[in-house]
């Protein structure tokens, strides 16, 4: 009995540490590609990146000898720590992070072009409230609360000016974290008395009668603002300028073709394809046109309202963080 | 006393006149007190359909659990949902492995060694209370997000109960036989492997099957914050996705598997360590 027990021991302890051997070596496999050069690359999965699956499908980017390796983030909220350790070379980001990301001293630096809002027309995200609530300006909300997605970010920012821009004290509201696809039961269960929803979320939520869209802050505060931007670092940058290039000229052809084909059954399944959301969901769905330059006067004015929101403690020289690459 | 209690109520539910439905189930739950436990489970998930098919929660994020079931049907027979799985319980494995392993060894080393004890029990002891997910963000900084960065936040979950019954069962080793040994002149590491271990061992199983369910949750919780693979993250997407059934699915799942793994775990205890006294 005792020399059996021995032996389970023994033979326990050893798979203990062949397995444990075994986690070890199994760790950090780097894969090789074969002849195209692989750039690792961080998504939102949202409408802002089909330009770049567009890319992807029609071969774009395998034409300039790259191969490109989305990773989804659904909040975002790694993109760019993953991208200061390496996990990533280009993130897909909003303006405030970004220069969030600069303030912090992080050799941030925009690559390309991501998403602008430059009509009203194409503005779809909202401030959304319930219909019967009787709240119309950013006035009325004092004293109440506002969900956004996150705090100190892009989608608080916008909420705050618009409450400004319409007679209302920013700092007499409060602010509740809701995830987006919550927001509508949010507010509908009155734990907030109004949302800044986004798509497709604001499209389902306001074809119902008991929500009203009130007012489309990022085109009332600021039309034509840069919302996101693909980012990469300072030493990417300059170790592999011709990568930037390459990926930046395969990204414009498919900004081209997302532009020629917003709204067509092809284009709806590549969204549908990496959001996983359902094609007659996304039929509602405004697509609003793709820039194909960055527009370093409209971070000049994010980065003010960023100033003035006490988001940033003082100015950025904004110039030096962009890429000729994305001009 | 209880025997006889449950004697008589089986003996109650075979006459006829008690042999309502009714009466002939609350019976069969006192028989097979297991059954009750299935019954309740079963109570909750009708209240779940009624809540949403009556329109109690008004809500697109609460779909009746029905169409749940077909949406976990349906993850299982593409072979998505079992792909994930895999990939979710392979990283909580690895995780499990290291952690715990790293624990025992650890648990051992100080429990049997004043100085060691003196001088890595305080920065443990520090690092204890930190909530696994807190330390996800700042460590993507240096592990990035993928694998490396879920199977060291699940390892370091699994280390602390591992460690420390580990220790705790050193600590209160019966020292009579410690004593024995000592008589025979054992040597310190025969005493460790021999009496030491064996003795820690029911102490050892409880910690490793506490870490069992750490690993499962944290590992999903690690996939949601960071990376885009394995169960934690298909949930997240299906959420911004909305398909609340295919992320309840999923959610499912995972309480299956948290039992089925506890459940292995046991039959495995019984197996290994028949000394365990059940």
């Amino acid at each position: 009995m005792n020399s059996q027990r021995r032996t389970w021991i023994k033979r326990g302890l050893a798979a203990l540490g062949a397995a444990a051997f075994a986690t070890a070596l199994a760790l950090p496999q780097q894969t090789m590609a074969a002849d195209l050069q692989k750039v690792r690359v961080s998504i939102i999965p949202i409408n802002d990146v089909t330009p770049l699956f567009a890319a992807m499908k029609q071969g774009y980017f395998a034409e300039e000898g790259l191969e490109i390796d989305t990773t989804p983030s659904a909040g975002g909220a790694t993109g760019i720590p993953g991208l200061i350790a390496g996990s990533f070379d280009i993130v897909y980001g909003n303006v405030v992070s970004m220069l969030l990301a600069a303030q912090q001293g992080i050799d941030i630096r925009v690559a390309a072009p991501g998403t602008k809002i430059d009509t009203p027309e194409f503005d779809m995200s909202a401030m959304v409230v319930r219909a019967d609530s009787g709240i119309k300006t950013g006035r009325d909300l004092e004293g109440k609360s506002v969900g956004v997605n996150t705090r100190n970010n892009v989608i608080w920012l916008y909420a705050r000016a618009w409450i400004k821009a319409t007679g209302g004290d920013p700092d007499r509201v409060t602010y509740r974290e809701v995830p987006h696809p919550q927001m509508e039961d949010a507010l509908r269960q009155k734990q907030v008395d109004a949302g800044y929803m986004v798509i497709p979320y604001v499209a389902i939520a306001t074809q119902k009668p008991e929500f009203q869209a009130i007012a489309h802050p990022y085109s009332k505060v600021q039309l034509g603002v840069d919302v996101g931007q693909y980012l990469t670092t300072a030493k990417f940058l300059s170790d592999k300028p011709e990568t930037v290039t390459k990926f930046v000229r395969a990204l414009r052809r498919g900004i081209e073709w997302y532009n020629a084909n917003r709204g067509t059954d092809d284009l709806l399944k590549i969204v549908s394809g990496f959001t996983r959301l359902d094609v007659e969901v996304l039929r509602k769905v405004k697509m609003s046109p793709a820039p194909l330059k960055v527009d370093p006067p409209q971070i000049e004015t994010t980065m003010k309202l960023m100033i003035e929101h006490r988001l940033l403690r003082g100015p950025i020289d904004v110039k030096p963080l962009i890429a000729a690459q994305a001009l | 006393m209880s025997n006889a209690a449950n004697d008589s109520l089986t003996g109650n539910a075979l006459r006829p006149h008690a042999a309502t439905a009714w009466g002939r189930l609350a019976a069969r739950m006192q028989a097979t007190p297991r059954l009750s436990g299935f019954v309740l489970v079963a109570a909750l998930l009708c209240l779940w359909e009624a809540s949403a098919r009556l329109g109690w929660v008004n809500s697109q994020n609460w779909p009746p659990v029905s169409l749940v079931l077909v949406a976990v049907a349906q993850g299982i027979a593409s072979g998505e949902l079992a792909s994930l799985l895999l990939s979710t319980l392979r990283r909580m494995a690895s995780g499990y492995v290291l952690g715990c392993g790293i624990g025992v060894a650890l648990g051992l080393l100080l429990g049997t060694n004043r100085w060691l004890r003196y001088v890595l029990k305080p920065i443990i002891e520090v690092i204890r209370p930190i909530p696994a997910p807190a330390i996800v963000p700042p460590l993507i900084l240096f592990l990035g997000v993928d694998d490396a960065l879920k199977i060291f936040v699940v390892s370091l979950a699994c280390f602390f109960p591992a460690f420390l019954n580990t220790l705790a069962g050193v600590e209160t080793i019966d020292d009579v036989l410690l004593q024995t040994a000592r008589t025979f002149r054992v040597g310190a590491r025969r005493t460790l492997f021999q009496v030491v271990f064996p003795a820690t061992l029911p102490m050892i199983a409880a910690g490793l099957r506490v870490a069992t369910g750490i690993a499962l949750v944290v590992t999903v919780i690690s996939e949601m914050i960071a990376g885009s693979s394995g169960i934690g993250y298909y949930i997240i997407q299906m959420q911004y996705a909305m398909k609340p059934e295919a992320m309840y699915a999923a959610v499912l799942l995972l309480a299956v598997t948290g039992y089925l793994v506890n459940r292995v775990f046991l039959v495995v205890e019984q197996r290994f360590i028949p000394w365990l006294g059940k």
